[in-house]
């Protein structure tokens, strides 16, 4: 899924998953996050909530 | 069948502006009262505010203005349908609640004066007062979690709990081990927001919306499933804002002097933010699109702006313009109206409610965008957030409760999720069916309305209600929470249509515009118009209702 | 990727109504002339026309109406904007069509007197002879299977070849090996309908469209790119017919005694309502949706409808109406207003062609939806497929072969493949497709005005640049997805800039432009576009349109 971009300094803490307002973050088999439901409302909760400032969440492709 | 049991003082549903708020006084008032919160998402960042605010909209200031002046100009706004006691408590209170917030942290930024900056944002007087707190949430939520509040979170409410007519606690589903956890409480306060995710947007994105997409009308299906009555949900709003996408920014530049520009390139309004919606949109119709411009003003005046947009609201903001490649000093911003919503926050709509926050049941009260208080916002949700919880706690004072001993409507929860689960018959994704119902919702529950389309979209949704269960494709807990909001948006769908096709006139401009009936009527319709559950969805009560 | 390579004598792109004639009348007239037929489907049933069809549209019938009757309707009904030649000839040879296709066993019912039944659907005049043929396509497919032209079935083609300024061939992709042909011709025949899949239908399917989706505006791209004169790109079309289904039932149910009425229960437009009326109710007066009504209509009635509908036309839509919970005989049939479209045969767009179906390219001809013959119909395909593949034989007597190099062709359609399967693409076409065609329904729907339009050109250009790099390709279905997207695109370039220079409103609903509200004389023109120094240069011109026949004949305008 596109929409949310995950860089190296991510360590899999999940506190992206846990904080998700739209519950659609989830994490794979490294505990790498990804957009698991093409649901994202892109209020960056996320991004901010990352200890790691791994994340950066794009506006969806149908809204920009 | 098994299922965790609670039994507690206080459930709040719903850690939203007015749910946070709910359970800070709750704990205020009485440290040892039990209270709890459940929220579907995460407290620190979920509802209309996952981050922060820039205005609360209602502020009355001692010496300034009088609650009696707001009230008047709140029903104004409402063409004459709105209780006069809401209004007032609101803005009676308003200013202490700035006080607390202060107190708490809250920054709100002063002039050379010393004085509040007051914005104008109703169609007169100046009511609103700027806000700058981008972490808004984070300081409720850590409040929340000072005062002892116990929070599920990842947990929605599915019914609540209701015998002889007292509303007795809720049945909630654990979104991640979708698992019953039955809440038995002495009361409850409902605030879990309005309908956000109701119209299309025209991007097509479903969770594209201007509003909280989280708040489905959960609130209202609640309600309404529970017996308590409903209001204004005729009043369908859609709002004129920046072309797809939640950004709300009119008022922001609007009153920092934007200009308001028609598609020919003529100037509305300059420096309005006042221009009423029917105009803007008759304007749209007429001339649109609508664009803001603000390549006039001075350099600092547009670096205000930016600082409030990307870091008070909705910091995402900064991102949009720049994939758009527009930018403030150049280029023109253009408006679209937005899908339709319901809510008691922007419009009228919601649980009826007195100005103690009691809704039609015992034991059950309601605040923010889920009680109708007519426009009442943000300042309304940390009001009415207060106010419920005080109603509460003094109900529960020298009161003997009587847990809920029938569990059928714990086994009706439950078979209704398992109806859900079985999908041998089922054929269709929760995406393609809520896109179906929702742009349903557009052709004919929006205006223009007319008693043909009403009617057809009533037949509509009690169709989709019947067959969502077995139609539906469920293969997760994530797709059992999204069922239950698609049957939500349904039920306040049929809601609105029946709303809409009772009150036989036009009102509110595009938010209740009938082709059949095509004028107001304040002979025959100054009133309120009330929904209740008859016997089982579809049947319903319609009541009318004068306006106090 | 692989290339293949084939020559022939007429190439024909598109196999529907009107290639399928094209492909018997150029047999008929020469049997040892090569003709090869580009479908992009399968030939036995693609196209506007799958199956059957209920009526045909234009015929003079004698005794009852003549060419001259025709064309005084038809500039009623495009108030001017029209070519007259073109028409008349097709108006001219309709009767002998008909019966041409009644000796083929065209089915064309008649009373005890032996007449036919001719129905009122133009303004002026009787011109719709109703037609039963459930069969109709099985019927060509066989005719031209006989007579041995070469089908090339699931082939798109993409490119023409053009040697000197003459059309040669064309580059074909084979849409499910995704390996590309080459076919050298000596004329083609553009015949692949119109750009039926543009704007977003409101049930926001993709296709959901009210005429065929495959027909994706390829002919008006190939033929705009080989620097042919195109026109009526500003004629945005909507119809208003049954809700969220192609269904076209107004004429078979109106024309039997059926009632259309609003949503307050009034009838809308007396004996003959037009499209306009049912727009002015619904978007006007907001008393949409409108309601076919027959429950008053005796059952004979009621089953020789559901007769022609299940049997002929369509025959899913009796799966459509059971699952509404429609049962003509006590409830009425919604009907709303469809997705935007452009096409010749219902509207006015298409190919700039002569009474003989040639373009301005020579070598280039067009029939059907994808040619300029106003409103034409399934007539028009017919017509000028045969006039198509008449002029085409005279054509091709003089040419000996043509050796286009299609190597720079082969290139560039590789490397765009290439770039799309190589890209770190992040969007499925699907959705990239869906956010294409909401755009274009958001800015080209009335009322047009200028900002909108030029938001809407500048919107497509960066889409279509946009596309190779974030459209995420993993099987050649994606790919041609890909290409049919991208002469969406093109469509609607052309569209709104075609829109921006008719500075006026027309033709009601079509082409309303809001800064521009009234009709201007001045502009009772063509408005012509044409490809000038490269794709990106697009542009446009007023032609007055050819009155040969009203002023020859003393019809007054």
């Amino acid at each position: 899924m596109y929409g949310l971009e995950v860089n190296s300094n991510c360590f899999g803490c999940g506190i992206c998953e846990e904080i998700c307002p739209m519950d659609c973050i989830r994490t794979d088999a490294e505990e790498k996050p990804y957009l698991a439901f093409d649901e994202c409302w892109y209020c960056g909760a996320c991004e901010k909530e990352c200890p790691a400032g791994a994340l950066k969440i794009q506006i969806p492709f149908l809204i920009c | 069948m098994c299922f965790e049991e609670l039994d507690i003082d206080l459930l709040i549903v719903g850690g939203g502006s007015a749910g946070t708020m709910a359970a800070i006084r709750a704990k205020e008032i009485n440290p040892d009262c039990n209270v709890v919160i459940v929220e579907k998402a995460h407290i620190k960042r979920s509802g209309s505010i996952t981050m922060g605010m820039d205005a609360l909209n209602v502020m009355i200031l001692p010496e300034k203005q009088t609650p009696r002046e707001y009230a008047a100009v709140a029903r104004d706004t409402c063409q004459g349908i709105a209780d006069f006691g809401p209004s007032y408590t609101l803005a009676e209170r308003s200013f202490d609640l700035l006080k607390k917030l202060e107190n708490w942290g809250v920054f709100f930024p002063k002039d050379t004066c010393g004085d509040y900056q007051m914005l104008r944002i109703h169609m007169r007087g100046k009511f609103g007062v700027a806000m700058d707190e981008p972490d808004l949430k984070v300081m409720l939520w850590k409040r929340v979690g000072e005062s002892g509040v116990v929070t599920y979170h990842r947990t929605t409410a599915v019914a609540l709990l209701v015998e002889d007519e007292i509303v007795k606690g809720a049945v909630c589903l654990d979104l991640r081990t979708g698992k019953l956890r039955v809440v038995h409480a002495k009361t409850v306060i409902l605030a879990n927001g309005g309908a956000g995710r109701f119209g299309l947007p025209s991007s097509g994105y479903l969770f594209g919306t201007y509003d909280y997409p989280g708040n489905a009308g959960d609130a209202y299906s609640l309600a309404f499933q529970a017996g308590a009555k409903l209001t204004g949900m005729e009043y369908t709003a859609s709002n004129t804002l920046i072309k797809d996408s939640n950004l709300p920014l009119l008022y922001i530049t609007l009153t920092r002097g934007a200009r308001l520009v028609n598609g020919f390139g003529e100037v509305l309004g300059e420096g309005a933010a006042h221009l009423k919606a029917e105009e803007r949109i008759a304007e749209l119709q007429r001339a649109g699109p609508l664009f803001i411009r603000m390549d006039h003003l001075p350099e600092e005046k547009i670096q205000e702006i930016e600082h409030v947009l990307f870091t008070t609201e909705r910091p995402m903001q900064r991102r949009f313009w720049q994939q758009r490649k527009i930018n403030f000093r150049t280029d023109p911003l253009e408006l679209a109206l937005t899908e339709i919503q319901l809510c008691g926050g922007h419009g009228i709509s919601g649980m009826v409610v007195n100005r103690k926050a009691e809704t039609t049941l015992d034991g059950l009260y309601a605040a923010g965008d889920a009680a109708a208080v007519p426009m009442q916002h943000l300042t309304g949700a940390f009001v009415f957030g207060q106010v419920a919880a005080e109603s509460a706690l003094g109900y529960m004072e020298n009161k003997v409760f009587h847990k809920c001993r029938n569990n059928r409507l714990v086994k009706k929860t439950q078979a209704d999720l398992d109806a859900f689960r079985d999908n041998s018959l089922a054929q269709v994704s929760p995406h393609d069916f809520e896109y179906k119902v929702r742009r349903t919702i557009n052709e004919y529950v929006a205006s223009p309305k007319n008693h043909y389309r009403l009617n057809r979209a009533m037949e509509l949704m009690q169709g989709f209600h019947q067959e969502l269960a077995s139609k539906l494709i469920v293969n997760s807990t994530h797709d059992l929470g999204r069922a239950i909001e698609i049957r939500s948006i349904i039920e306040c769908a049929y809601l609105s249509a029946a709303a809409s096709n009772a009150r036989q006139e036009s009102r509110w401009g595009d938010r209740h515009k009938r082709t059949d009936f095509p004028d107001c009527d304040d002979v025959n319709w100054l009133k309120h118009i009330d929904v209740c559950r008859d016997k089982a969805f579809p049947s319903l009560k319609i009541s009318f209702r004068a306006v106090e | 990727m692989k290339v293949s390579y084939m020559e022939t004598d007429v190439l024909i792109i598109g196999g529907g109504s009107a290639g399928s004639m094209a492909a018997i009348r150029l047999k008929e007239l020469n049997r040892d002339q090569k003709v090869t037929i580009f479908e992009k489907a399968n030939i036995k049933f693609s196209g506007s026309i799958p199956r059957g069809m209920d009526a045909l549209n234009i015929v003079t019938v004698p005794g009852i109406n003549t060419a001259e009757d025709y064309i005084e309707a038809q500039n009623i009904a495009c108030e001017g904007v029209l070519d007259e030649a073109p028409s008349y000839v097709m108006a001219k040879r309709s009767w002998e069509l008909m019966k041409e296709l009644q000796s083929w066993g065209v089915f064309f019912p008649t009373d005890k007197a032996g007449n036919y039944e001719v129905l009122k659907t133009t303004p002026k005049g009787r011109f719709t002879v109703t037609m039963r043929e459930p069969n109709l396509k099985t019927i060509l497919h066989d005719r031209f299977t006989k007579l041995g032209c070469t089908v090339v079935n699931h082939t798109m083609a993409l490119q023409l070849l053009v040697d000197n300024g003459h059309v040669a061939g064309a580059v074909g992709f084979n849409i499910r090996t995704g390996e590309l042909i080459v076919c050298h011709a000596k004329a083609v025949i553009l015949s692949a309908g119109g750009t039926a899949r543009f704007g977003l239908p409101e049930n926001g399917y993709l296709y959901g469209n009210y005429d065929c989706p495959a027909n994706t505006g390829d002919a008006y791209s190939l033929a705009y790119r080989a620097g042919a004169e195109l026109t009526g790109l500003e004629y945005t079309l909507r119809y208003y017919i049954v809700k969220d289904i192609n269904c076209p039932l107004l004429y078979i149910t109106l024309t039997r005694g059926a009632k259309l009425l609003n949503a307050i229960g009034e009838e809308v437009g007396g004996d003959h309502p037009g499209i306009k009326n049912m727009f002015d109710e619904h978007y006007d007066k907001g008393l949409g949706y409108l309601r076919i009504r027959m429950s008053h209509l005796p059952v004979e009635k009621i089953e020789a409808v559901e007769d022609i509908l299940f049997s002929t036309e369509k025959p899913v839509l009796q799966r459509y109406f059971e699952g509404k919970g429609v049962n003509f005989r006590n409830r009425d049939i919604e009907l709303g207003p469809t997705d935007m479209y452009l096409c010749g045969g219902h509207g006015i767009t298409g190919v700039v062609v002569d009474t003989g179906a040639a373009s301005t390219v020579p070598g280039l001809y067009a029939a059907g939806d994808s040619a300029n013959v106003n409103r034409g119909h399934l007539t028009g395909a017919f017509v000028f497929g045969q006039l198509a593949a008449e002029s085409a034989t005279e054509y091709i007597k003089g040419i000996s072969s043509r050796q286009c190099d299609p190597a720079p062709y082969i290139a560039e359609i590789t490397e765009k493949c290439q770039v799309m399967e190589e890209n770190q693409g992040f969007v499925s076409i699907e959705e990239f497709e869906y956010k294409t065609r909401r755009t274009i329904t958001d800015y080209l729907t009335p009322p047009k005005n200028e900002y909108k339009l030029s938001r809407a050109v500048e919107i497509m250009r960066e889409m279509k640049k946009a596309l190779p790099r974030h459209v995420k390709v993993s099987r050649t279905h994606d790919l041609w997805k890909a290409f049919e997207v991208e002469n969406i695109i093109d469509c609607a370039i052309l569209s709104a800039t075609a829109s921006m220079e008719r500075k006026e409103s027309r033709w009601g609903y079509w082409h309303h432009r809001a800064d521009y509200p009234k009709t201007d004389p001045a502009y009772t023109k063509l408005l012509i576009v044409k490809r000038g120094s490269c794709d990106d240069d697009v542009t446009t011109r007023l032609r007055e349109p050819d009155k040969s026949i009203s002023l020859k004949g003393g019809n007054q305008q």
